[in-house]
């Protein structure tokens, strides 16, 4: 009789909760906290106000400076631009078979050991919420200047980000495919070979297209700490006040990513056509 | 489809991914050759490096937390301010930049030419490039965020858009509401959703940018963590690092919580 009573209360509560209403309150205090703390932050920011107009200014005059850009140092900016591009090869390579190795024991539905995942989990988290550049600056005294420091830090940063997002796309596989492949007997390693990999597959390679596009990015910064590459360049240039060739760097260093932001585009373009 | 054709296909759709990994392959090895990138070198710099980490930023220097509050709460309110100005702004240049929306076809070309432009220069070069005018402080590294944050959340609005169920719309013109009831109840609800999620992703990207845009000049921690690191003082370097890890996985905690519950 109670648990019928509570039962009946239960359908009750659920007809008369108003689902929708009570999500927009929560949106509406959110937003009004987002307002405030806005305002919040601008105070304490504390900005100079007639600096950022007297900046544009001035900015708009290092525009004029920067036009037409100069290219006779070509040959050095594409050097440093190429290298760029290899350290952003390698180190999302190397990221990539890092993240490909843990990722599966990191996964809840297939790690030897929960421990084992956490750990892995854990680790990742660790490596990822360090910025790139940071490793770097890190790698640079450990290591010295050049690009194999750039390297480093591309790795450990494209691991961790690898490492979660794999483990995801493991952890999303319908369980009845493992179950299916665990009634006929099979050990670990052939669970994974025949049923996991064939079916997280195409996610992996989008998300290694993801990491290319953001490591590319990553790289052309590099050079701002000294780890090699046409951010450098770049520095270099705006430090001697010679803004045309900054200029120039910059145009590179934008069509650097824009193309590879292209091409990963039509990559993503095609994989969706086939999956 | 006969057998021997879907056998074709199969044997087409092999090589092709054989050579893409050769391919992929080929351009390690070209690249690691051209960089002067070893194995041993790798695993020598492993040990150094974890040797460093182990021995010299070990143990943090709990003592310079106090001086780090204020960089600290510096990153935070940069990344807030630019992502509330990049959202909104963002949010208005969707609207020309949407195959659905959009005036005319140039006006979307141009909207998405600058777009692309703020968001594929990294927020580290656009802090290099307007450090000069500016000058150094958290003034430019809000400005070079927010210029990314508007490339960046813009393309990500106008898709939102271009993925909006005209249907729904169609429905809410046919009971003869007018232009603005039509986006305020057709177009607004599936764009809010997106809006917000993007925003807060973005609100992310920017916690993490602001570490390091200090670094050249930009204000926040990253600027605490190159001056000590110049200065040899690798214990306040690991505090000011371990503190920005802390900020990340604590905002990162926070935009997971308020995502879960909004959308």
């Amino acid at each position: 009789m109670r648990i019928e009573s509570t039962y009946k209360q239960n359908i009750q509560d659920r007809l008369e909760m108003p689902i929708k209403p009570k999500k927009n309150i929560f949106l509406q205090i959110a937003l009004l906290v987002a307002v405030l703390f806005f305002f919040f932050s601008l105070y304490q920011l504390n900005f100079d106000y007639a600096r950022l107009i007297s900046g544009t200014g001035a900015f708009l005059e290092t525009l004029t400076l920067m036009v037409p850009p100069d290219i006779s140092q070509w040959q050095h900016v594409l050097a440093a631009a190429l290298e760029s591009f290899q350290v952003a090869v390698l180190g999302t390579i190397f990221g990539i078979i890092i993240g490909f190795v843990l990722a599966f024991p990191a996964a809840d539905n297939i790690t030897p050991h929960p421990t084992v995942a956490w750990l892995i989990k854990g680790f990742a988290s660790l490596l990822r919420a360090i910025p790139t550049l940071i490793w770097a600056l890190i790698f640079i005294v450990a290591v010295g200047l050049g690009p194999f420091t750039g390297i480093l830090a591309i790795t450990v940063g494209a691991a961790g980000m690898l490492v979660k997002v794999f483990t995801q796309s493991i952890e999303e596989i319908d369980y009845g495919v493992i179950e299916a492949l665990k009634a006929t007997g099979a050990g670990w390693f052939s669970i994974v070979s025949q049923a996991v990999i064939p079916t997280v597959l195409t996610a992996f390679l989008s998300w290694c297209i993801l990491r290319f596009e953001a490591d590319m990015g990553e790289s052309t910064i590099l050079g701002a700490v000294g780890a090699g590459g046409i951010g450098w360049e770049l520095t270099h240039a705006m430090r001697a006040y010679k803004f045309d060739q900054a200029f120039f760097v910059a145009v590179v260093i934008f069509l650097m990513v824009f193309s590879v932001e292209l091409v990963s585009n039509r990559l993503k373009m095609r994989m969706k056509n086939i999956g | 489809m006969s057998e021997k054709q879907l056998l074709q296909v199969r044997k087409q759709k092999r090589l092709q991914v054989f050579l893409f990994f050769a391919a992929m392959l080929a351009l390690s090895v070209w690249s690691a050759i051209s960089t002067g990138f070893s194995f041993s070198g790798l695993f020598t710099g492993t040990v150094d490096s974890t040797k460093f980490i182990i021995f010299d930023l070990f143990p943090p220097d709990f003592s310079y937390i106090a001086s780090l509050v204020e960089p600290a709460l510096e990153t935070i309110y940069m990344s807030f301010v630019a992502m509330v100005i990049g959202a909104i702004v963002a949010a208005f240049l969707a609207i020309f930049a949407s195959a659905t929306t959009a005036p005319h076809p140039i006006v979307q070309v141009a909207v998405r030419a600058f777009s692309s432009l703020f968001r594929n220069i990294p927020v580290l070069i656009w802090t290099i490039l307007l450090a000069a005018a500016y000058g150094l402080g958290t003034l430019v590294g809000t400005i070079a965020l927010i210029m990314v944050s508007t490339g960046a959340l813009t393309r990500a609005f106008a898709e939102i858009l271009e993925e909006i169920d005209m249907g729904q719309v169609e429905a809410v013109r046919a009971t003869g509401a007018s232009y603005g009831q039509v986006l305020a109840q057709g177009v607004l609800p599936q764009f809010l959703p997106g809006f917000f999620g993007w925003s807060l992703y973005m609100l992310e990207i920017n916690i993490r940018a602001s570490t390091i845009i200090g670094m050249v000049g930009g204000g926040g921690l990253g600027f605490v963590i190159q001056t000590q690191i110049k200065l040899f003082q690798y214990e306040q370097v690991s505090m000011a690092v371990l503190l920005t890890l802390v900020l990340v996985l604590i905002m990162e905690w926070i935009t997971n919580q308020i995502r879960e519950r909004i959308i």
